[in-house]
């Protein structure tokens, strides 16, 4: 496919100079073309990212505490995730990654909900294409810069919200561009882009998403490394053991405060992540697969991503409609299928079809629903409050199914949750360690 | 290549119906922003808006067609005017209006393919169900509250109707309805968790915010009485962890409780008596009954199953107290439990009560799953879900575009962690749904001669066949019965029967009754040696089926966004992998009470249902 969902595949924009903004950011951009995904150290350290911009930006709204104003205006929103929430979300710094039609729902999402600051990351030009389901980018702005041309639209949302925008291939960013944000959000991108990415966000220990839609179908994938956040509930008189509830989340802390006359607990509760060059060769959990009934449920979907992931690594491009494109394609798929212990029938052609037919493509409705939960677990993350996506969510349009697997190169049965871990089996591949803390 | 080209590839021979079609949106608020950008993006071809609100600030966090400059103008127009810029080929028309004014009628109705209801009330809601039940035209009805959304396809005579299952609404209900006189499940919920509940394992002095005071001087006798049953329950409550304290309980507030309110006659002169249960019967009727069953929370659970997880809950909840009570000796203040609706021990608790309590007084028992939506709260519209929820409505009418009802689902968002979305197939509709369980025909008349004797003579008594046991009302009240034969000479002008207004027919025969017949009135001129009162073609009016108890009407349309119990259901499928439910994320978390536009904002009780008017 000519046009395909890979900015790497494609030349990026060229702008050597920095164009201030209308709100008085700055745009930062470069003169590099064509250095493919791994080879970003290759590209020189001038382009570094300052982040002081960021830095500056987060401390002028830190001093100042929340207005009425705002409350007036995050009214509904306040009323659901409660004050001290909002203040953490209208501190927040965000980076999105690649604005198609995907990261235009999750800006607006994040923009109406009142964060701090969102930088918009795009280094190819809006093409007539990108007006079908990009509903930030009209008719005039056709070869303009994604990013800017989206920006204009998304700053007139929320004009609280700082906006920055960034022209800069994504592919030239060092580890150390990511350290001023709280949140990164990659779209779009091919899987060893958005490993390398979420590699750099492990260095600077920050929480990472990957989203991506090829028309009815879509995912979300979360590394947030380690993550606490707090349930608050009325206290039982059964006491809360601080001990693991999951192979990846433990209770880890509790505290009590009086509301009302009631006694609340704050539960703290922690998540563990593995990163997605691991998550991306992981077997699914245990529970998942230890029932016919339940590997049935598990939707293809799973097997054809990681199949498209691989054959891109493979062949550069997305599959074609040509013969060797197909067979290389569904070859990998049935192989992925395998690994993960899946049975051969729920591999059907007419899915294999569907989901080939909309390689590519973004709709509306699907990147709707797709940028809207991913939003929504990024201001939950944010507030710390909330079950976050742990760690892979899969998205069937056609369906209305939407499962979310969590995928972790180790996944011991429940009852052996305090024993050492044990490797669980993946047919024909070589087992990851487990992922160590970050830095 | 260009602006279709991704819809073109993804819905292939799809696009060019979705280009041609010409559909309605009811709303343009929360929802109603998001779905019309979905809508204009994916190509359909005529977009009709209709709403009657205008901008207000609390709108702007999330209905992202309006900007601060918009407050106070049409949502209509300015949703029109901003969707309009994300495709330019797409005909747009906007009506600041009421989609209950008269032009909007079912000849109207008729234009669109599909109605989109995009709606914060209950009222606008049920009828544009009527509206598109009447002119045959499929309604995709969606709703949102907090974090919870949901998508419901209606197409007549093939799926359930909005208004197949009765609407909750909530409220605070007086002392005495709860304790006395129940007529409602919401009436035995509440009471199972904030009376019977609260007596067993709470602190007794707590009031419940459900409970109404307003009347009780009228009922000063009544409400002595309930206050000695409430200690003669706590008296009871001491011999918790002996071995006939289940008994003990049973029979005081299902058989002692009950005997001595169904000995207060006047009480049941226009009510059907309560009746009392029999522990010993039942407890042999509930032999083998698996206390596991509470698990089973999408059905309906039969008496003796109810019983069973009685039996099951109150001897959980019993050893979790004692056990507390035990640990927390030195404590200065007792351990209690509360009611919690993630808490499964409490949940199946007040299930069970409940429906034990629904037996008794004849009213319908609700799932667990039902019960623990209807002891929940009501939380407010945020633009996330909103958002996903527009996208579900839009992948509806794919199907719906499609011609194949089959695949369309009911579809809700969940956030177990384990899934974010949830469906069921759609259900067939409920034959005594008193809006869609009805035959629906046009009624053509002469304004300048047709009388209501026409109507009943030529039209129902010779051509369709009714005996003399009938009646014939419309919005206003009873038009026509037996007993009532003074209007029967007037002409429809006369007794106000307009065009576009509706006439119900309701057969009172006791043999076989037909189903009630809603007849649309037509103004036409008819030739001088015609009947100046014509039914189109020929109707064929089903009889009503036998004895299926009629879901209970519920008029407490509110205006409230809300969603309602009795919708929500999950698929069994994947039941086993969610967690324990036990201690899990609340998901209605407020930190702190506070005051805004004259609102108070509860914290969370579980109990406090809150209420905000929204959009
Ligand atoms: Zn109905």
């Amino acid at each position: 496919m000519e046009n395909s969902t890979q900015p790497v595949s494609e030349a990026p924009v060229t702008n050597g100079t920095t164009l201030p903004t209308t709100n008085g950011a700055v745009s930062m951009g470069n003169g590099a073309v064509d250095v493919p995904a791994q080879d970003f150290t290759q590209s020189p350290g001038n382009y570094r990212y300052e982040p002081q911009l960021q830095a500056q930006s987060q401390t002028k709204t830190l001093a100042e505490p929340i207005s009425a104003d705002e409350i007036a205006l995050y009214d509904r929103q306040i009323r659901l995730w409660g004050v001290k929430a909002q203040e953490k979300l209208r501190t927040a710094n965000v980076l999105l990654i690649n604005m198609r039609a995907l990261a235009n729902e999750i800006a607006k999402n994040l923009v109406l909900a009142g964060i701090g600051s969102l930088t918009v990351l795009d280094s190819s030009i809006v093409v007539e294409d990108d007006l079908g389901a990009q509903f930030c980018v009209s008719e005039e702005e056709i070869g303009k810069n994604r990013a800017e041309a989206a920006a204009s639209q998304i700053r007139r949302l929320n004009p609280r919200v700082a906006l920055q925008v960034d022209t800069e291939d994504i592919q030239f960013k060092q580890p150390d561009f990511y350290a001023p944000f709280d949140m990164v959000i990659a779209t779009d991108l091919d899987i060893a882009t958005l490993s390398t990415i979420n590699a750099s966000c492990r260095l600077c220990n920050r929480p990472f998403y990957a989203s991506g839609t090829h028309g009815f179908y879509g995912y979300i994938f979360a590394d947030l490394i380690q993550h606490d956040y707090v349930i608050e509930r009325e206290k039982s008189n059964r006491p809360t053991a601080l001990a693991p509830e999951t192979f990846t989340r433990s209770i880890v802390a509790t505290s009590t405060k009086k509301e009302n006359g009631k006694v609340i607990e704050m539960v703290t509760k922690r998540e563990i992540y593995s990163p997605m060059v691991l998550a991306n060769t992981s077997p699914l959990p245990a529970e998942q697969t230890n029932s016919r009934r339940r590997k049935l449920q598990v939707p293809p979907l799973l097997s054809c991503l990681r199949a498209l992931w691989e054959f891109y690594t493979i062949s550069g491009n997305m599959p074609s409609h040509s013969h060797p494109d197909l067979a290389l394609f569904t070859s990998l798929a049935t192989e992925k299928h395998q690994e993960l212990l899946l049975p051969a029938e729920t591999l059907r052609s007419d899915f294999l079809r569907s989901f080939l037919q909309n390689i590519g493509s973004e709709i509306a409705p699907i990147t709707a629903f797709l940028g809207g939960q991913l939003a929504q677990d990024v201001i939950n993350v944010l507030g710390q409050r909330e079950q976050p996506i742990q760690n892979f969510l899969l998205f069937d349009g056609e369906e209305f199914k939407g499962p979310v697997y969590a995928l972790h190169p180790i996944f011991p049965d429940m009852d052996s949750i305090l024993e050492p871990p044990i490797a669980a089996p993946v047919a024909g591949a070589e087992m990851p360690m487990p992922m160590p803390m970050p830095v | 290549m260009g602006r279709d080209r991704f819809v073109r590839q993804s819905l292939g021979a799809l696009y060019s119906r979705i280009k041609q079609a010409r559909i309605l949106m009811v709303g343009a608020g929360g929802i109603g922003c998001e779905l019309l950008k979905n809508l204009v993006l994916t190509g359909f071809g005529e977009i009709h808006i209709v709403d009657l609100d205008t901008i207000d600030l609390s709108n702007l966090n999330r209905q992202f067609l309006f900007r601060q400059e918009h407050i106070k103008k049409s949502k209509a127009l300015v949703a029109k005017e901003s969707a309009a810029k994300f495709n330019p080929h797409i005909k747009l028309e906007a009506y600041h209006a009421n989609i209950k004014d008269p032009q909007f009628n079912i000849e109207w109705f008729q234009g669109f393919k599909i109605v989109f209801n995009a709606l914060d009330n209950l009222d606008a809601r049920r009828h544009v169900n009527k509206m598109c039940l009447a002119a045959d035209v499929p309604l995709i009805e969606s709703g949102t509250t907090g974090f919870n959304g949901q998508v419901q396809v209606i197409v007549k005579g093939k799926t359930e109707c909005y208004d197949c299952n009765t609407k909750e609404t909530p409220k605070t209900f007086p002392v005495c309805t709860i304790r006395s006189t129940p007529s409602q499940s919401i009436h035995c919920i509440v009471w199972a968790k904030s009376y019977l509940f609260t007596e067993m394992f709470g602190t007794s002095d707590d009031e419940a915010p459900e409970f109404d005071h307003s009347e009780d001087t009228e009922n000063a006798k009544e409400i002595e009485n309930l206050r000695k049953e409430s200690q003669a329950l706590n008296s009871i409550r001491q011999s918790m962890g002996s071995v006939d304290f289940a008994r003990k309980v049973f029979e005081k507030v299902y058989k002692d409780d009950i005997d001595r309110l169904r000995s207060m006659e006047d009480m049941w002169k226009t009510r059907q008596p309560p009746a009392p249960l029999n522990f010993d019967g039942l407890s042999k009727a509930a032999e083998g009954i698996s206390p596991s069953i509470a698990q089973q929370d999408q059905t309906t659970w039969t008496e003796a199953e109810n019983f069973a997880v009685f039996c099951d809950s109150l001897k959980r909840l019993s050893s979790r107290l004692q056990k507390a009570q035990a640990q927390d000796a030195e404590a200065a203040a007792p351990s209690v439990l509360t009611f919690d609706k993630d808490d499964d021990d409490t949940l199946d608790f007040v299930a069970a009560c409940a429906n034990l309590r629904s037996i008794i007084f004849g009213i319908e028992r609700r799932s667990k799953f039902d019960i623990k939506q209807m002891a929940g709260n009501i939380i407010p519209a945020i633009a996330t879900t909103n958002a996903m929820t527009a996208g579900l409505c839009v992948l509806q009418a794919f199907k719906v575009m499609r011609e194949d009802i089959t695949k369309a689902k009911m579809v809700f968002l969940e956030r177990s962690g384990a899934r974010v979305i949830n469906s069921d197939t759609l259900k067939p509709p409920n034959p005594n749904c008193s809006v869609c369980g009805v035959m629906q025909s046009r009624l053509i008349v002469d304004p300048s001669r047709a009388t209501l004797n026409d109507l009943v003579e030529d039209v129902l008594k010779t051509q369709l066949g009714y005996g003399d046991e009938f009646s014939i009302n419309n919005d206003v009240g009873t038009l026509y019965d037996p007993d009532l034969d003074d209007n029967l000479s007037k002409s429809f002008v006369d007794l106000g029967v307009k065009t576009d207004s509706f006439l119900t027919v309701i057969d009172d025969e006791e043999e076989n009754p037909r189903v009630n017949l809603s007849l649309s009135i037509s103004e036409k001129s008819l030739p001088g040696d015609t009947k100046p009162v014509q039914v189109p073609g020929k109707l064929h009016i089903a009889r009503k089926p036998k004895e299926v108890p009629a879901p209970t009407a519920n008029g407490a349309s509110n205006g409230h966004a809300e969603i309602t119990g009795t919708k929500r259901k999950r698929s069994l499928e994947e039941d086993s992998q969610r967690e324990p439910k036990r201690g899990k994320i609340q998901m209605n978390f407020n930190t702190d009470g506070f005051l805004i536009n004259d609102v108070v904002i509860a914290d969370d009780q579980n109990d406090g249902a809150i209420v905000i008017d929204d959009d």
